[in-house]
């Protein structure tokens, strides 16, 4: 018997908008601690890594451990169904092939019942390692989603560079290149408006834009984003939920060769 | 006449605008016969305080209506024309046994037995004329959207209906021109995309068979406002089609000469008239699903002729086939290309596919313009056929395979021209080849290589480059994901548990 109950409602609907287009099928795992999803996009460059912590709901129920594969694109067709301020509550029976989404309107004069068929589907969960990283770099989620969207318009690939002058990030492409430079700027009214750089190395990361951009979908859940750069691991864009968890993104780094397009010979 | 109903509405009416203030008036249509010799019917909208002078102006029988309630007299009677018209028109065609709403006054509140009894008399009449017009119908509409299409889908309309290409605009001159030049060559050329173009026909023609036959029988409402939305839809690509007076500008002018020359063409020949039909179909929302058909048979001049913009279509046609030519043997001689070959023959009808379906059809206008100019410009060594296909190639192989390192290569070819190749290195081994055999085949057919020559090329990358970035985007980006050699893979860094 599962039965979570979440009152911020929305919050799942943007989850699911933030992964569904990275992931079609993945399994939610559910224990004691939380409920939670990983998964690896089709072409497996990418990961994408869901935590949604017991503690966050108002009511966690989760008799035993459970993994519910489900088609994201259905469950967000079904979450959207919900409405931004309803409280949505998730249950499944054990053994059950179905789950349903029960969405109550605020005022509690509506009550909706979605069920969904589950599906079975096999899992490589793979173990992430806890590292350190070479640098780590928190700035406006806005900010980073309007730097991906304006640099995949010019090239296929960032570069980005942490250096002690900032956070560089650069594309190229057959109409030019382009440079942004961040600089680190703690002297902000909002705490969330910063741009924090921790660099112990400079680091310098190639990177595909296409699964940045499909990163930035999560840009709702957080007001700021947190990437974290080594030079021999994958990046970890993630955006943490309030009091609840977070969504981490890796991806894979391109191998770099030469960075020309095209040369004459 | 029914004055006291009328009155009702009018005071009604009236009140309405006296309780909100001087922002709105009462706006009446007057309809009926004008006192005048001649006698001509008339139907006019008149603000309320002209409203008694205005009626000095009708015979005795007259309607009076209220219009609306509006700020003020509707600038443009066009919309109002084509209501009325559409409608009337609609309702009229309908053989005279039918009792429609306009025959029998039926949502009119007020019984007005002049109506009925005019219909009766002349309802002969009326339904002879319009039967015919009733199979002039689909046309009307399909006119509309034909000549809007016209500087893309003119490819077929050389051969096959010559005095109807004449009728529809200078520019398909050339077509007839070319079709007594290359006769011989230009129509081994021509059949097969003209064969190929029958198979998805059969589907649209029993769609517009169904048009017809359901405007036949009953002018549903549903059926009217189709038939209007068909009319409408094509008028904001119609900016483009600068080459023909454009029919489905809300000028009532225009609707008349579009319907006037659709049943001049339909009345030459019936073959014609499904032509047009057909041509219009293709053209319309419904390609891509056409030509995707043709992308799994893999049939290469099929698509071309159905999907490419091709505007000189005789001139090129000869080239067409000799491509064709050199397409064939190079694939018997170099068997071990055939590979190679496939795939971007694949590749190229996609390209072209997504091409046709630019939502804004300036893109493809202005690429058809180029190939009118390709082959006046440079007739001798310049086949705009396959050099558009071939950028549509190395467009489409650009997206498709980015992190494959490109290669600009430059050569002087035999006839001392300098010809720019932008190469994948992949590809690099294979090209090479076939530019060879194209070249041993026709002289001046240097297509099969992934040309960028640098002359004829100048305007079009840069047009198929912005047709193609978006549309293909996503999709294309993706394909390259998995492709591409330099991405790293995650598995590479955690280990499946």
């Amino acid at each position: 018997m599962l039965e979570l109950r979440l009152v911020q409602g929305s919050l799942l609907k943007k989850v699911l908008e933030a992964i569904k287009d990275l992931v079609n099928d993945a399994n939610f795992d559910c224990s004691a601690t939380g409920f939670s999803l990983q998964a690896m996009d089709s072409s497996h460059v990418a990961l994408v890594a869901l935590l949604l912590r017991s503690e966050g709901f108002e009511h966690y129920r989760c008799d035993r451990n459970l993994s519910m594969g489900m088609n994201l694109n259905n469950m967000a067709k079904m979450l959207r169904c919900a409405g931004n301020d309803d409280i949505i509550t998730l249950k499944a029976d054990d053994g059950s092939d179905t789950v349903t989404f029960m969405f109550e309107s605020p005022t509690q004069d509506k009550i909706s019942d979605f069920e969904m068929k589950l599906m079975d589907i096999d899992s490589e969960h793979l173990g992430i390692p806890e590292a350190e990283y070479h640098a780590i770099v928190r700035m406006p989620s806005a900010e980073f989603a309007r730097i991906c969207k304006d640099l995949s318009s010019i090239g296929d690939t960032v570069v980005i560079s942490v250096t002690k002058e900032g956070v560089k990030f650069s594309t190229r492409g057959d109409i030019g290149a382009a440079n942004i430079v961040c600089r680190q700027n703690t002297t902000v009214d909002k705490p969330e408006e910063a741009t924090v750089i921790e660099m112990n190395e400079p680091v310098s990361l190639t990177f595909a834009l296409r699964y940045m951009n499909s990163f930035t979908k999560a840009t709702p859940l957080s007001n700021t984003v947190t990437i974290s750069l080594s030079s021999e691991l994958p990046v970890v864009v993630e955006y943490k939920i309030a009091e609840m968890g977070y969504v981490r993104f890796y991806l894979a780094p391109k191998i770099e060769e030469d960075e020309d397009d095209a040369k004459p010979e | 006449m029914a004055e006291s109903q009328l009155l009702g509405v009018v005071s009604y009416c009236k009140e309405f605008v006296e309780k909100h203030g001087n922002g709105v008036e009462v706006v009446y249509s007057l309809s009926g016969w004008l006192k005048g010799n001649p006698a001509s019917y008339n139907i006019r909208l008149v603000s309320g305080p002209k409203l008694p002078e205005a009626k000095q102006e009708f015979d005795d029988s007259y309607s009076v209506q209220v219009y609306s309630v509006q700020a003020c007299i509707p600038k443009d009677p066009a919309a109002l024309w084509n209501a009325e018209f559409l409608q009337a028109e609609e309702l009229f065609k309908q053989p005279s046994t039918i009792d429609n709403c306009l025959r029998d006054n039926r949502f009119c509140g007020i019984l007005n037995s002049f109506i009925k009894r005019n219909v009766d008399g002349t309802s002969l009449d009326v339904s002879s004329l319009h039967h015919r017009s009733v199979v002039g119908l689909g046309p009307t509409t399909n006119l509309a959207h034909q000549s809007i299409t016209v500087p893309q889908s003119l490819q077929n309309k050389g051969q096959q209906s010559s005095s109807k290409a004449a009728l529809l605009s200078p520019s398909t001159e050339k077509d007839v021109k070319s079709e007594s030049n290359g006769s011989g060559v230009h129509a081994q050329a021509s059949k097969p995309p003209a064969a190929k173009k029958i198979p998805p026909m059969p589907v649209k023609e029993k769609k517009v068979q169904k048009d017809k036959g359901s405007s036949s029988i009953g002018g549903s409402l549903a059926n009217l406002w189709g038939r209007a939305s068909a009319k409408s839809k094509p008028s904001c690509p119609a900016e483009n089609s600068n080459l023909i007076p454009n029919p489905t500008e809300s000028s009532a002018e225009a609707q008349i000469c579009a319907r006037e020359a659709v049943e001049g063409v339909s009345s030459d020949d019936d073959v014609h008239d499904i032509n047009v039909k057909r041509a219009s179909n293709g053209e319309g929302t419904r390609k891509r699903r056409v030509v995707l058909d043709f992308s799994d048979d893999d049939e290469y001049e099929g698509a071309v002729s159905l999907a490419s913009p091709d505007i000189v279509e005789g001139k090129s046609g000869q080239k067409l086939k000799e491509s064709v030519d050199t397409l064939v043997p190079e694939k018997s001689n170099l068997n071990f290309d055939e590979q190679v070959e496939d795939k971007p023959k694949v590749k190229e009808e996609m390209g072209i596919n997504k091409k046709s379906n630019q939502p804004l059809e300036e893109d493809s206008s202005v690429v058809s313009k180029d190939r009118i100019m390709g082959p006046t410009e440079k007739k001798n060594n310049c086949i705009p056929e396959n050099d558009i296909n071939e950028k549509d190639k190395s467009t489409k192989a650009a997206p498709d395979s980015p992190k494959r390192r490109k290669v600009l290569k430059t050569h002087i070819d035999e006839r001392g021209r300098e010809i720019t190749e932008v190469i994948s290195e992949g590809q690099e081994t294979a090209e090479p080849k076939k530019a060879d055999s194209g070249t041993m085949k026709a002289d001046n057919n240097t297509v099969t290589s992934a040309v960028n020559r640098a002359p004829a090329a100048k305007k079009s990358p840069a047009v198929s480059n912005t047709g193609q970035a978006n549309p293909t985007g996503k999709a294309a980006n993706k394909k390259a994901g998995n492709k591409d050699p330099k991405q790293g893979n995650i598995l590479s860094f955690f280990k499946r548990v």
